[in-house]
């Protein structure tokens, strides 16, 4: 398990966004976390990034406890946040975005290498790498964002709802992506309302409902199930 | 669902009671103060701490509508030189010129908050400070009537005695009137209308909340009643320079709302009770008593995040953890 | 055009080429601290009294060289700038009220102290640069093209340290976006602190010389402050070409105005001639959608 979340609960104030929840993900998987609106899947993002502080349970990461550790050693340690909306730096360059997300790493050389070959993977990134990412199209954004995650060299890939905002076509363009990403070696924990984007990239899922997980399992049982219908419409 | 709706239906009316009693004593308090304290000084602080708790009162009504006044001690003074103006050289009653001096201020309010109106946040805070300075300013060049920097003395009173007894009534009663009023509109739909506009301009406009009239609205209302302080002041007080109503006070005001408590009505009233009477019972430490001001000030801040007004709630939850805690044993 | 004329145009530009580049410098610091943090530094004005202080204090009381009296200066107020920073900024991150009851709270610290302990008369840090530079009819004091040259190159090196170095492109991360810069594994403490000892360091300059252009008083803070803020309605609060060209309106005016109008007139119709434009341009000339 290169990520477990044992029993963890959260409350912003007195209301319970979190109750109880459990997550483990096997090195090198892609796993996905589905689940309506408010359902306290970015939180549990944002638990693990370091963002907000659980009051309950433990978060262990290949092997040491990283609940209440700072964001910036928990990237440090391979896990990177690609978070909602991407927040991007939208008057900085592509260019300049990229090395933000290395801002850690110290191997300039390493840098410009993995900058290379984002841009083989991404060529439209290429062409744009000058230009300011608030001009972007919110495809080209998003892949901006995903790349810039990559930059600090993760183990683990928290994605975000990628897919928000997006066409349908460029949803489709996620799909390679995400599982190139997955094939280099990086894990990926994969926050999705698009269920269809999910079922076709992950081997394995959650589903939350009001903070707590309700169904977990192989992705094929989530293929046939129709708890996964109503989870997706939130009743 | 039902039973807890009940629950806290019981607990609040429980409440309601214990603040009419609380009330009903500070109130009994505030009226024997006169007989507890015989010093005329005494007095004097407490007939200024009413004042100020108007001022103070007005300018978080305006807050409350995320605008920051900082024009608002010039507008104290406005009112006070109108009254004092009118009262002096025109002749009129003081208790006339009083109200006068409120309308005029509310007039000046709601002529500059119009087009003031369209600035947000630290614009319409830094614009204002800039007007405060230019009235202020002003009201020092028109010097055949207000005595420019030197200031205007003799200004008709009102009451015809030397006690201070009268003026510590009558600015309690139109204190509490004013208070009142403001606490009235606080709750109120426009109160509502005010705090929506803060939380969000977009989306209040979006349901029809028209920002630029509450805005405007919000300035008239406190412009008025800090005018009424004004004029009190002025009236009281006998002598006024252009000194007394400059930026700092302004600043000052700020900070008897923030330390008071922002989010609720009684923080200013709080507020200024602690912040203007406490450093003066130090004053004899002379030009080391503004440390003790700003002691208090860190203390606050850092110990009461949102003012003066949490303490029973922080004290009551205190209370209740040891309870339960030792409930548990 | 008689000489007498051209004499003072002269001074008049130098005068308000010296003023710009102290405000700038100034207005900058207080800047860097508002997109970096988000929080409005009211007691910009009163570091830069202090700065102006230690500086004198050195030079005079101490009697080391004045150079030599800057530099301590700086470093000592910079120092300054990181305890501000974690004790003063951080636990108030986003609560404007607050921030301005601490910002007063230390105004009235540090005024009154400086009060206190200082004699009651003007006084005067020791002239950095001696001598008088002629250029025919005109003469020029050398130690205000000093001053104007230092403001000009430490704009230049702050401008080329945020755009330039890594961690430049972390402030301006930082400032973009805050979660995002966070999640990018920066230490937004460290930006922050690094953002706050140079707006003091810079601020420390700034009294230091000032300190010896005019004179010192404790209140010298509070209408350089004024200045601060006209800037930076003017420019648009958060924008740094907004400070450079609203810096040089600023000093300019500041320098011409009381040629023909008293103190506080001047004051008077520099904040009439801002609230006129913001009327107009709500945002200040270079401002877009503020956050505070």
């Amino acid at each position: 398990m290169i990520l477990s979340i044992k029993n963890i609960s959260l409350y912003y104030g007195k209301a319970m966004a979190l109750d109880n929840v459990s997550i483990e993900i096997e090195d090198g998987s892609v796993v996905t976390m589905i689940g309506a609106n408010g359902a306290g899947k970015s939180t549990v993002l944002r638990a693990l990034s370091g963002l907000v502080k659980i009051n309950s349970g433990e978060i262990w990461f290949s092997g040491k406890r990283i609940d209440g550790t700072s964001p910036t050693n928990i990237v440090k340690m391979g896990i990177v946040h690609v978070p909602e909306g991407r927040r991007l730096f939208p008057a900085l360059s592509v260019m300049s975005n990229l090395e933000l997300g290395a801002s850690l790493r110290k191997d300039k050389a390493g840098i410009k290498k993995d900058m290379n070959e984002i841009f083989e993977h991404f060529p439209r990134l290429l062409e744009r790498r000058n230009q300011s990412a608030g001009t972007l199209s919110g495809g080209e954004q998003q892949m901006v964002a995903i790349a810039r995650g990559l930059m600090a060299k993760p183990k683990l890939l928290l994605l975000d709802e990628p897919s928000l905002g997006l066409s349908p076509i460029m949803v489709d363009e996620l799909v390679p992506i995400i599982k190139n990403i997955n094939q280099t070696g990086v894990s990926v924990l994969l926050v999705e309302q698009n269920i269809g984007l999910a079922l076709r990239v992950a081997t394995k899922g959650y589903a939350l409902q009001v903070g707590k997980v309700v169904m977990q399992g192989d992705i094929e049982l989530f293929k046939s199930s129709d708890i996964v219908k109503r989870a997706y419409l939130g009743d | 669902m039902g039973s807890m709706i009940a629950a806290r239906d019981s607990s609040s009316r429980r409440k309601n009671y214990t603040q009419i009693i609380l009330y009903g004593i500070l109130i009994c308090f505030l009226l024997f103060i006169p007989l507890f304290f015989q010093s005329p000084y005494v007095l004097h602080l407490f007939i200024l701490t009413l004042v100020y708790i108007i001022a103070a009162a007005s300018m978080r009504f305006i807050m409350t509508s995320g605008q920051i006044p900082l024009a608002h001690a010039a507008f104290l003074g406005l009112g006070a030189y109108v009254s004092a103006v009118l009262s002096k050289h025109v002749g009129l009653s003081p208790w006339l010129s009083l109200f006068i001096a409120a309308f005029v201020a509310m007039g000046v309010g709601i002529f500059i908050s119009f087009p003031f109106a369209r600035l947000k946040a630290f614009y319409y805070a830094m614009v204002s400070l800039f007007f405060g300075v230019g009235l202020l300013q002003a009201i020092e060049s028109l010097g055949k009537l207000t005595g420019g920097l030197a200031g205007i003395t003799a200004i008709p009173t009102l009451f015809n005695t030397a006690s201070k007894v009268p003026y510590y009534y009558c600015f309690l009663a139109l204190t509490l009137v004013s208070l009142v009023i403001l606490y009235r509109f606080e709750v109120s739909r426009i109160g509502w209308n005010l705090k929506a506009i803060d939380q969000s301009y977009l989306v209040s406009s979006s349901v029809g909340i028209s920002e630029v009239k509450y805005r405007v609205l919000a300035v008239a209302i406190g412009c008025f009643f800090v005018g009424l302080a004004g004029g009190m002041y002025a009236n009281y007080n006998v002598t006024l320079s252009p000194s007394s109503f400059d930026s700092s006070v302004t600043l000052w005001m700020i900070i008897y709302v923030t330390i008071g408590g922002m989010n609720n009505f009684s923080g200013p009233i709080i507020g200024t009770a602690v912040l203007f009477l406490i450093p003066q019972y130090f004053s004899g430490l002379k030009q080391y008593a503004p440390f003790i001001s700003a002691a208090i000030l860190f203390l606050v801040i850092f110990m009461f995040r949102n003012g003066l007004v949490c303490i029973p709630g922080l004290l009551m939850a205190f209370y209740k953890r040891k309870k339960s805690t030792s409930k548990s044993r | 055009m008689a000489e007498s004329t051209i004499l003072l145009i002269v001074a008049t530009i130098v005068n308000a080429l010296v003023l710009s580049s102290m405000y700038i410098l100034l207005a900058l610091g207080f800047t860097f601290l508002f997109n970096i943090m988000g929080i409005l530094n009211f007691a910009h004005g009163v570091i830069y009294m202090i700065g102006a202080y230690i500086c004198f204090y050195m030079a005079t009381v101490v009697g080391i060289n004045q150079w030599l009296a800057l530099l301590i200066s700086v470093a000592v107020v910079g120092l300054f700038g990181i305890f501000m920073e974690r004790f003063i900024f951080r636990p108030f991150f986003g609560n404007i009220n607050s921030i301005i009851v601490v910002c007063i709270g230390l105004i009235t610290v540090l005024v009154n102290a400086v009060a206190i302990s200082q004699p009651y008369n003007v006084q005067v840090t020791p002239a950095f640069v001696q001598g008088i530079l002629k250029v025919g009819i005109v003469s020029l004091s050398w130690q205000r093209i000093v001053f104007f040259l230092i403001g000009v190159s430490l704009l230049i090196l702050v401008l080329l340290f945020i755009n330039k170095t890594k961690q430049g492109l972390q402030m301006r991360a930082v400032a973009q976006d805050l979660e995002g810069a966070i999640l990018q594994g920066i230490n937004v403490h460290f930006v922050s602190a690094l953002a706050c000892v140079i707006a003091c360091a810079l601020a420390a300059t700034a009294g230091s010389l000032m300190g010896s252009y005019l004179s010192l008083t404790p209140y010298m803070g509070n209408d350089i402050m004024i200045k601060v803020l006209e800037i930076l309605v003017l420019g648009g609060i958060g924008s740094i070409n907004g400070v450079l060209f609203a810096g040089l309106i600023v000093g300019t005016l500041d320098a011409v105005l009381p040629i023909w109008l008293s103190g506080t007139a001047t004051q008077a119709i520099m904040m009439l001639i801002i609230i006129v434009i913001l009327l107009f341009k709500p945002q200040g000339l270079f401002g877009k959608e503020v956050r505070a």
